[in-house]
Parts: structure tokens; C-alpha cells; sequence
């Protein structure tokens, strides 16, 4: 409590110019101040006043592009950040770059560069705002704390070992006065964990590994043996979204180590490929469902768990939804992590059916072996990081998703594989936009892309859904049958989820393809 | 590696880039698939902030292709191209992957693990695995992935915190309890050599330095049957014809990756180029009007475009009065991939095999 007051007068004091943290539990409207714009991770906005019937007069407002001119000295590289707005400036990222540039215009108004010493710069999913501060992970391990103001940096912190060839890619989770970062890294055998931070010092409050690290851990009845589990993978690739109300994170965790070759890790090596929800205060685990009970297709769950509240049978519940990477849509009780829905959103072939507590059961000759197999989903998966998003208005959750095939090898056939000790190879698929019923898990519409797509999403109340194809159109579609009907080629595939909000009365629409950030607006004089 | 040996050779995919005429340095523009295909999963600063000949670019891209980068045979090529031109080195990185610099001190930055991560010196590797035999094998294990009575190594935090013996050398100085040999005798240079032993073996854990087995597990007699039977293989295929000495031009398993997804797979090891994809086909006939066939350049929701016979580019707005129909040569392999069992696809590869 006494953390809790501390914290709101803080809050206050620095709610001028800063972040206010009341925005973080609602809808957004003139601002996106997390990750998924609010807590529950459905990327739907209220806003309305571009719709299914203005739609076709939507134009560029502003680009920024943050490579600069051909044979500039620029970072290089893709914006898959979700940009956050707080008070008119937009903050986005990629791997040890942070901008602030302004949300009307798309000016730069500051540019921080962190010097790497190493780490795999694959992406970076933006920065959290906590009062006046930025928080941001870097490729080598850091957790850097910036001023929203100019962007100096005010103190950086270690996260993570880069010897272990872990790296930071996530954007933080601000709740209360707790920064929680991820760890990302997937090429040697090490644990995942979730860590708390003092939002002004940096110092660790809590770690929480994914995987138990001795015998008589929960979860290690699992495993079989402390060096497979203590090794044994799970990263924290994704953000958690949160209930205030219940105070539970919901954190999504990545695949089992090594990743491929299973051999020396049977069991289903909870709590990897897994939702759970812990207490925020505290790290500790209130629940658990596993996606993927011994996964050995790289198909981590760091999929968005997705908060709102539905029907179930006659009854109001509070719900937690994610497509899986393994094409698996689930629906559950959030409070108790009780399942509700476990149906394939694309069709997959690795699945003997679900259990009681409706957890997949793979089917073994569907593993990688020596001679190969061939599985669908492929190692993208039915979906992947991109962000999906929920529509309360059509009931619908809508997913970037792929079916694709490939064929998995064990390349190490040795007792004690490590590492990846196998891949998949080759590939065909088809790339869609699904729209799931969930209260069946049922596809409802299915709009296929020509040319591949696996873009982030955004819904709003302006009866829109916005997704972008593999041929670079960031498209309008409609949310009840998959109808494109605005679409405008950006030069190169979206590459994060976009995001909205409105100042001055105009709203803007704000995404990224490749090294480039363009806010759309109604046409204006 | 092999598939790169065999697409460089073949000049006409690099004249069906168009790139041949032009002089390297002027490729200013990345060819269409490179974002699509690099981009799709790293930040382009990987790739665009080092220097690197076109051999080592070649093990790069042989090394996503592991990691599951897709794009047909001329992509990648196109790709290679490109990179070789604009991020082109004329020596060797080496050792320099270890160092800061290049790019603004980005360079080896942006691989995974730690930019000063030890390179390997192969030589001393080889010597190294003397010590390790005489020294650490009975309990470390073969591979430092240790056993009953020793430490797993390529888990171990003191050695990949160590570079070149600096965290191994006073651990083992110190003495560990099952050492059989007192480790002050190792010399200076044994442990540096032990070091990139044990490196190697952490190294030979991450997915490119991964090899496929034997994939001959099937019947040939059943393969046979499948092709001409329930496959329907031979509808378009022919043992004597398109696919005579198909073994001999191409690994097993690049013969598996073809038939089942032909167009995407990559080659044979020394064995000659893959064969090249039949190119997608399309038809527009707008209202009214006369049809166009030619090969697909691109399809969206919103625009067609082909080169027609004549070698136009041809690009069209998509209305509901615009008939498009697309012709893809390769749907019956796809269609396929819904109804195979892994053992159909062995016994394919066993019965294609015997086509020497």
C-alpha cells in the first residue's frame, strides 16, 4: 500500500509532461502508452472517426525514415517496434536505437544510440514509459532507462549474460512501480526467466525462470533431470498484458532447450511453450497452461495473451485467448488458467488431439527425425510474434497466420544433443488473415494473401481492421468478412503492428514497413 | 558450400537478373527479394554493416538457409550478388570478426552472442583435442558434453566466460577435485589450445553447424510403386526423361526438398545447379477484351502484373471485370503435401536414389 501510494503521488507530480499511469489501464484514445496501446494486449482502439464509410479518403500525413538518404550513415535495418505515444511524441526503437519523433509531423526530436557490444540484433519490440522515463532492452543485455525529454540516458543495468548468448529484445512491461523485462535467446541450452526492476534505480526486485531449477520445483516432475531443466529453454520473447483487477501478469514462454533434438529431455518440460500468470509483486506463479507440451518444432508460445471478457455459455467470464505458433487458438479462464477452447486455426498434422486439461498431445512420429518428417506448421508457425488483435464489436480475434509445410531432420542422433541438434528444411505455405469466433475456436472468415503477409494487426471502433499483406499494401479490411477496402503500397511489407490515436482532433494511424514509420490522416486542406 | 558452387557456375542466373550488365559498383539497389528474405527476420544492419567476401557471404547465406530463410534458387543468388558488390571485402574477415570496427564498431557486433566471442583457430583446436583427450575425455566425455562423473563443458558459465584461457586457465590452475593430472603442468599454450577445443565443441552446438543424416530409409520398390501409382508421378514425370540420373545430380536430400517443394529447394552437393523452377504462369483477360498469358511478375489483392511472350512488362489495376488465372505448374505437388506419409516420402527418395 505504502508502495502504492508512493507511487500515485509520483505519478501525479510527474503526469504533466510524462506518462499518466491511469492511461495504461484504459483504452487509448490520444495516446498508446504500452506495448499493445493498454493492458489487455487487444490492439482495438475506440476511436471513430476514421471508419468503414471515410475510409477511402484516408492519405499520408507524414513519413519518417530513419535510414536517411542511400549511402547514409544510418542504422540500417526494420522498425518492427510498436511505437508508443505520450503527449504528442512518438518512441519507437530498433536494436540500440530509440527515437522520439513528433506524433503530428513525424520530426525527430531526439535520437539515442546505445554502442553494442554484440548480441543477436534480430529486432526490437519498442521502449515502456513509467512518468517521465524510457525503458529499453538492448541486443547485449542491458536494460537502459533514457529521459523522455532529450533521451540521455540516466542509468543502464545489466539483464542478462551475453556469454550465454542470451539477448533483450522485448519492450517492457511497466505495471505499477515495477519494470519487467524478458530474455531472449535461443541458440545455446540455457533457462528463461522474467525479472522486476525499480523503475528508478534499476535494482532487481524479483526473477522468475520459466523452467524449475531443482528437483522438488514446481514443474519438475517434468523434466528428467536438474541438468535438463536448468537448461532447459522457455525465453520471454513477447510482453505480458495484465489484469489490474485479478493482479496477474499473463506471460507468454518460449520452446524447449535444444530445441529440436528432444531425446534428452522427455516429458512435457513445463513451463515451457506455456501461458502463466503471475503476481506482479511478488513473481510468483499463480497458474500455468502449456500451448506445446514437449515441443520439438521451435514452436514457442510467445504469442500475445489476449485479455477481455466473454461468454461462456450464459455466463460473463474473464478470458485470456492466444493463437498459438503450433496453429492451436486457445481460450481460457484467466483467473484460474481453467481451459476453455483448444481448436487448430489452420490445419496442422503434428496433433493426436488435446488432454483433459486441453493441452495438445503431439503425436511422436510427428517429431523431427533422421530421414525427416513433414509437418505443418513450419518453424514460422501458424503465427508468430506479429500482434494479433481482439474486436469486442464482432466477437472476432484476428490473426496474421500462415499453413505452411517443411520437413523436420535430427542432425544429431547422439544421447545428449544440445543446442539445436536438428532444423527444419524447405518449405511451401500460404499466408491469410483468420478470424476466429472465440467462443467455438471456429474460423469465421479466412481472407488469403497472394503474395504471403504477416503483419501485426490493429482493430477500432470504426469498423476497421488493419493488416498488412506480403507485397507491402498496409490494407483496410472489413472486420466482418475480410473485405479489403483501402489499401495504399508503402514499398516494403509492414514489419510491426500498427497503432492509432488522436490529437487535435484529427486521428492518426501510424505503422512501419522496413526502416520507415508513416502516419496516415484524413485527407485535410 | 555445394549448392553455392553450383549456382555460381551458372552464369544464365545471373543474366536473368539482369545483373551481369552492369558494373558492380553501381548496384545501388537491393535486389527485389532482398528485404523480403533477410529483412523477413533481422534487422538489415546485420547483414548490411559487415564486409565479407563472397565466399564467406556465401557461408552466410548458406547459414540462414538453415535458419529457414526462403526465396528460390535465382533470389538467393541475386542476393549473393548483391552482397558480394556492395558488402564485399577482398580479404577475409577472419580474426577480424573478434575485433571492433568496421561499421562504426558495429561490424561483428550483430551475430549472436558477444562481439569479442573467440574465433577459432583450428590448428590450435586440433591440438587442444590431444590435451583434452589425455586430460578431461574419461570424465568430460567425448564432446565436453559431460557424464556421470564430470561437468557438461558446453554448458559450463567458466567456459564460455573464458577467451583463449583466460577463465579456464585459473580455474584449472587452481585444481578441480577428479583432476587426474595436476594442472600446473599444463603449459600456457596447451590451455589456450584447450580453450578452443571446448569453444569448437559449444560452436558445433548452433544450428549452421548442423549436417543432415541418412535419409535412405525407404523402399525403393514401395517409391516405385508410389510414383506410378496413388503419387501420380508419372503424369508429368518420366524415370527416363525430365528425371534420368536425377541421383546423380542431386544429394538425397535435396532430392526429398524437391519433389516436395519444388521451386524453393535447394541443390546437389558438387552434383551440378538444382534444376530451375517452371515459372508461374498467368492469364488476364480484361472485359471485353483479348487475353494476356505470360510468366507472373506479381499478384496482390490489387494489381496484376506478368511479362508477356514479347518480354513487356504488362501491369494491371484488379477490378471485378478483370479476370485473372493463375497457373502454377507446381500445385500438384502441393496439393500433394496433405496427403503424403513420411513413409511415402522415403520410399520416394529411396525409389529416386536408384536413378543414377
Amino acid at each position: 500500500m505504502k508502495t502504492l501510494a508512493l507511487f500515485l503521488a509520483g505519478g501525479a507530480l510527474l503526469a504533466q509532461t510524462g506518462l499518466n499511469p491511469a492511461k495504461l489501464g484504459a483504452p487509448p484514445v490520444d495516446t498508446w502508452p504500452t506495448y499493445n496501446g493498454d493492458y489487455s494486449g487487444r490492439r482495438y482502439s475506440t476511436l471513430a472517426k476514421i471508419n468503414r464509410s471515410n475510409i477511402t479518403s484516408l492519405s499520408l500525413a507524414w513519413i519518417h525514415r530513419v535510414n536517411g538518404s542511400p549511402g547514409g550513415t544510418g542504422p540500417g535495418g526494420r522498425i518492427s517496434a510498436t511505437p508508443l505515444e505520450i503527449g504528442g511524441i512518438l518512441y519507437f526503437t530498433m536494436p540500440d536505437h530509440v527515437w522520439a519523433v513528433d506524433a503530428r509531423t513525424g520530426r525527430e526530436v531526439w535520437h539515442y544510440q546505445w554502442t553494442s557490444h554484440g548480441g543477436d540484433h534480430i529486432g526490437n519490440r519498442g521502449v515502456a514509459a513509467y512518468g517521465n522515463w524510457l525503458y529499453v532492452e538492448t541486443p547485449d543485455c542491458n536494460l537502459v532507462s533514457l529521459n523522455m525529454k532529450d533521451g540521455a540516458e540516466r542509468w543502464h543495468r545489466p539483464i542478462c549474460d551475453l556469454d550465454q548468448y542470451y539477448f533483450g529484445s522485448m519492450a517492457p512491461l511497466v505495471v505499477r512501480n515495477h519494470i519487467i523485462t524478458g530474455v531472449s535467446g535461443d541458440d545455446l541450452d540455457r533457462p528463461g526467466y522474467l525479472e522486476s526492476h525499480d523503475p528508478e534505480t534499476g535494482a532487481l526486485q524479483w526473477r522468475w525462470y520459466t523452467v524449475p531449477q531443482k528437483k522438488g520445483d514446481p514443474g519438475a516432475d517434468s523434466w528428467p533431470s536438474e541438468e535438463a531443466m536448468r537448461h532447459g529453454g522457455g525465453m520471454t520473447w513477447l510482453t505480458p498484458t495484465y489484469d489490474a483487477e485479478l493482479n496477474q501478469v499473463y506471460v507468454p514462454t518460449g520452446n524447449p532447450q535444444p530445441v529440436i533434438a528432444g531425446k534428452a529431455r522427455p516429458g512435457a518440460n513445463l513451463f515451457t511453450a506455456s501461458i502463466v500468470a503471475l503476481n506482479p509483486d511478488t513473481g510468483k506463479m499463480q497458474w500455468y497452461f502449456q500451448c506445446s507440451p514437449h515441443d520439438t518444432h521451435d514452436w514457442d508460445a510467445t504469442q500475445t495473451p489476449v485479455l477481455f471478457e466473454g461468454d461462456v455459455n450464459g455466463q460473463k467470464r474473464k478470458l485470456v485467448a492466444q493463437a498459438s505458433r503450433n496453429g492451436y487458438f486457445f481460450v481460457l479462464d484467466r483467473a484460474t488458467g481453467r481451459n476453455i477452447v483448444s481448436e487448430p486455426y489452420v490445419k496442422i498434422n503434428w496433433s493426436k488431439g488435446v488432454d483433459a486439461k486441453g493441452s495438445p498431445i503431439p503425436n511422436p512420429a510427428k517429431e523431427p527425425q533422421a530421414d525427416g518428417a513433414l509437418d505443418t506448421p513450419n518453424q514460422g508457425g501458424g503465427t508468430n510474434w506479429p500482434p494479433p488483435t481482439f474486436d469486442p464489436d464482432t466477437g472476432l480475434f484476428y490473426v496474421s497466420a500462415s499453413r505452411a509445410f517443411s520437413v523436420y531432420y535430427i542432425y544429431d542422433p547422439s544421447e545428449k544433443p544440445e543446442g539445436w541438434g536438428g532444423n527444419d528444411r524447405g518449405g511451401w505455405g500460404e499466408s491469410m488473415i483468420q478470424a476466429i469466433d472465440y467462443k467455438t475456436g471456429k474460423v469465421k472468415w479466412t481472407h488469403k494473401w497472394e503474395d504471403g503477409g504477416r503483419s501485426g494487426l490493429l482493430s477500432t471502433a470504426g469498423k476497421l481492421l488493419f493488416a498488412g499483406d506480403g507485397s507491402g499494401n498496409f490494407v483496410a479490411l472489413d472486420p466482418e468478412n475480410g473485405k479489403p477496402l483501402w489499401h495504399a503500397n508503402l514499398g516494403n511489407a509492414v514489419t510491426n503492428g500498427a497503432i492509432t490515436y488522436e490529437l487535435d482532433g484529427t486521428q492518426y494511424i501510424v505503422v512501419a514497413a522496413g526502416d520507415t514509420l508513416f502516419g496516415f490522416a484524413m485527407w485535410r486542406e | 558450400m555445394p549448392v553455392w558452387e553450383g549456382l555460381l557456375k551458372t552464369r544464365d542466373l545471373i543474366r536473368w537478373c539482369g545483373l551481369w550488365l552492369m558494373p558492380t559498383a553501381m548496384f545501388a539497389q537491393a535486389p527485389p527479394a532482398f528485404q523480403r528474405v533477410c529483412g523477413d527476420c533481422h534487422a538489415i544492419e546485420t547483414v548490411t554493416s559487415q564486409r565479407r567476401t563472397r565466399a564467406q557471404w556465401q557461408e552466410s547465406i548458406n547459414s540462414m538457409i538453415e535458419r529457414g530463410a526462403k526465396a528460390t534458387d535465382t533470389e538467393f543468388a541475386a542476393i549473393l550478388d548483391y552482397l558480394a558488390a556492395q558488402y564485399g571485402s577482398s580479404t577475409p574477415a577472419g580474426s577480424g570478426l573478434a575485433q571492433e570496427g568496421g561499421g562504426r564498431g558495429r561490424g561483428a557486433a550483430f551475430s549472436p552472442g558477444p562481439a569479442d566471442k573467440q574465433i577459432i583457430d583450428e590448428a590450435a583446436a586440433n591440438r587442444g583435442r590431444k590435451v583434452y583427450a589425455a586430460e578431461c575425455i574419461t570424465c568430460h566425455g567425448t564432446h565436453a558434453r559431460g557424464g556421470d562423473n564430470g561437468a557438461d563443458l558446453v554448458r559450463s558459465e567458466i567456459v564460455l566466460h573464458d577467451r583463449y584461457g583466460s577463465t579456464i586457465g585459473p580455474f584449472l590452475r587452481k585444481g578441480h577435485p577428479t583432476q587426474t593430472t595436476p594442472a600446473a603442468r599444463l603449459t600456457d599454450a596447451q590451455i589456450t589450445d584447450l580453450s578452443h577445443t571446448l569453444h569448437q565443441e559449444v560452436y558445433n552446438t548452433l544450428r549452421a553447424a548442423l549436417e543432415v543424416q541418412d535419409l535412405l530409409t525407404g523402399n525403393a520398390a514401395a517409391g516405385k510403386a508410389y510414383f506410378n501409382g496413388e503419387g501420380k508421378c508419372a503424369a508429368c514425370h518420366s524415370p527416363t526423361g525430365d528425371l534420368a540420373h536425377i541421383a546423380s545430380r542431386l544429394e538425397p536430400v535435396a532430392i526429398q526438398q524437391q519433389f516436395l517443394f519444388p521451386g524453393t529447394a535447394r541443390g546437389g552437393r558438387g552434383r551440378g545447379a538444382a534444376p530451375m523452377r517452371t515459372p508461374v504462369t498467368v492469364t488476364v483477360t480484361p472485359a471485353g477484351g483479348t487475353s494476356i498469358t505470360g510468366t507472373l511478375v506479381h499478384l496482390d489483392d490489387f494489381n496484376v502484373a506478368l511479362r508477356d511472350s514479347s518480354g513487356e512488362y504488362r501491369s494491371f489495376e484488379r477490378t471485378p471485370a478483370l479476370k485473372v488465372a493463375k497457373h502454377d505448374p507446381a500445385e500438384a505437388h502441393h496439393d500433394l503435401l496433405d496427403r503424403y506419409t513420411d513413409r511415402n516420402i522415403h520410399d520416394m527418395v529411396a525409389y529416386l536414389e536408384t536413378l543414377k
